[in-house]
């Protein structure tokens, strides 16, 4: 299964499309993602070589965290790519970054361009994970702290010495991705805890709130799908992986939810297919009717008939009628019968009576 | 296949054979009408004995006969959740076609999972032995496929479970 990719999809395709069009484009489009991010992307046909970027994301940690960027975050974004993007300051009322995409410094259409642009692309998940990094450096937290990528998904993180616990708790409306998560949960386990994956986190699932989460208010710990943990050790946050570590944190509820959704797909699909062997018990014949059927070589003499034109099969028929007539009319000819019926069997002559007109 | 199984089967093949021997009979109570008497039962001297076959008390199948009309009621194991919702699932799929296979009862009989009606005219239209060797293929069908399914869902589920275990490698 894919991972959700950390360069925005709907963002690459527009500045791909900005970046390779022939004739100067108006655009201004805003784009949603995961309900509570928000892109700006504007262009004029006045000045195509120049777009503007802005984007609005949610707080990751109410009360922890300034609604201004900091400067490491700032610095992180400009390095997607220096030479093209600018930071415009202060930023657009109701977004907390505004950049400006100078496509003349990004090089001309060769393999590069499409990275560089998904590079940019990516300035979701740099933002969220230079915050989320920031408060894990610099904050000294014992007690979970409380995190909402997305509003309706939270997690909790607890800072512990030479570890990080991530606490997710899950929540499904139906019953059954419940049961469907839940099985994925287990096996989440059995592999995390085998020997080949021994420097993978280690991963736990509960039905009840652990420990470390006592205190919490009691709407986020009702769950109906339990609670996911995993025991990040410090040396899964060295260097580059950290980027990657916080998306793939940030991005886990999701991570499930596409797997319940894909599994209840192709569960359907399995059963749709075997509906159609089931009803071929049922009804064998049905479907070998409805097979084409063979062709079937019939006599020439058909053949030439079929071929032949209206008018001469027409034709052919009245012969064979006049010819049946003929032959239900015609008299017995038997070889001197005709003077043995002259001389025998005359048919006296009468005079037929005339009736005289009255007046 | 298991042997107690085959036994199960075999049993309810037996009955099926015994039990459908069904023919033509017009509603004794509205003129003109001809309606299956065993999902009526307005008159009792036209119903048999119904015959419950269990493998165990997760798996049953209860025969219903009348003189032209015959019921077949199956409860199908489930041993956990996952095999609970699969078999709920794909159950309800397949009343939700029922038309396509013409002997399915869109709900089955209250404490089954699935419900079969069988009539003398389907008897007439499909052959008897055709009819009884259906259920018997499905009852296996339906068994098979959800172990495959429960196998598949946790098969997918590893393999998810290893690709995000990979990233923090």
């Amino acid at each position: 299964m894919a991972f959700i990719d950390r360069a925005s999809p709907t963002l690459t395709e527009i500045l791909l499309k900005l970046y390779c069009a022939d004739k100067p484009l108006e655009i201004d489009h805003h784009i949603y993602e995961f309900g509570s991010v928000e892109y700006h992307i504007q262009c004029h046909a006045s000045n195509p070589q120049v777009a503007y970027l802005s984007i609005s994301l949610p707080s990751l940690c109410q009360g922890l965290q300034s609604d201004q960027l900091s400067n490491f975050t700032i610095q992180r974004v400009k390095g997607l790519c220096p030479e093209a993007l600018h930071i415009v300051d202060p930023p657009k009322a109701g977004y907390q970054l505004t950049l400006i995409l100078n496509f003349n410094h990004i090089p001309p259409p060769t393999k590069d361009h499409v990275e560089i642009i998904r590079e940019i692309s990516t300035i979701q998940s740099v933002v969220l994970s230079c915050q989320l990094r920031e408060m894990l450096q610099n904050v000294d937290f014992y007690k979970p702290i409380k995190f909402a990528c997305h509003p309706r998904e939270p997690f909790f993180l607890i800072k512990q010495p030479q570890r990080i616990i991530a606490i997710f708790p899950i929540r499904f409306r139906e019953n059954t991705d419940v049961i469907i998560a839940t099985a994925f949960f287990q096996e989440l386990i059995d592999v995390g805890n085998s020997d080949k994956w021994s420097k993978a986190p280690r991963c736990s699932w509960s039905a009840i709130p652990p420990p470390e989460l006592r205190g919490e208010a009691f709407e986020d710990l009702s769950t109906n799908g339990g609670f996911v943990s995993f025991d990040i050790s410090s040396h899964h946050i060295e260097g580059k992986r950290l980027d990657k570590i916080l998306w793939n944190l940030l991005n886990f509820n999701a991570y499930v939810r596409y797997h319940v959704k894909s599994t209840k797909g192709y569960i359907q699909r399995r059963m749709r297919k075997k509906l159609k062997s089931l009803v071929e018990v049922l009804h064998p014949t049905s479907i070998e009717e409805n097979e084409q059927p063979k062709k079937l070589e019939g006599c020439r003499y058909m053949k030439k008939f079929v071929r032949s034109s209206k008018s001469k099969i027409l034709k052919r028929r009245w012969g064979g009628f006049s010819r049946q007539i003929k032959r239900i009319r015609s008299r017995l000819q038997i070889h001197g019968f005709g003077r043995f019926r002259q001389k025998w069997l005359r048919i006296p002559k009468f005079r037929s009576k005339k009736y005289a007109k009255l007046e | 296949m298991a042997s107690t199984l085959r036994l199960y089967l075999t049993c309810i093949r037996n009955t099926l054979e015994a039990a459908m021997c069904l023919q033509n009979f017009p509603c004794q109570e509205v003129e003109r009408h001809n309606k299956p008497e065993v999902e009526l039962k307005t008159s009792p001297e036209l119903l048999l004995n119904p015959v419950l076959i269990c493998r165990n008390e997760a798996e049953k199948c209860l025969i219903e006969t009348s003189i032209n009309s015959l019921r077949i009621s199956l409860k199908v194991k489930q041993a956990d959740e996952l095999e609970n919702i699969l078999t709920k699932k794909f159950l309800r799929f397949l009343s939700m076609r029922a038309e396509a296979f013409q002997v399915l009862r869109r709900k089955p009989v209250q404490g089954y999972d699935i419900s079969f009606l069988i009539t003398n005219y389907h008897c007439e239209e499909m052959q008897k032995h055709k009819l009884i060797d259906f259920i018997v293929q499905f009852m296996e069908d339906i068994d098979k496929e959800i172990s495959e399914l429960k196998m598949s869902a946790n098969t997918r589920g590893r393999l998810v479970a290893t690709e995000f275990l990979k990233q923090f490698i």
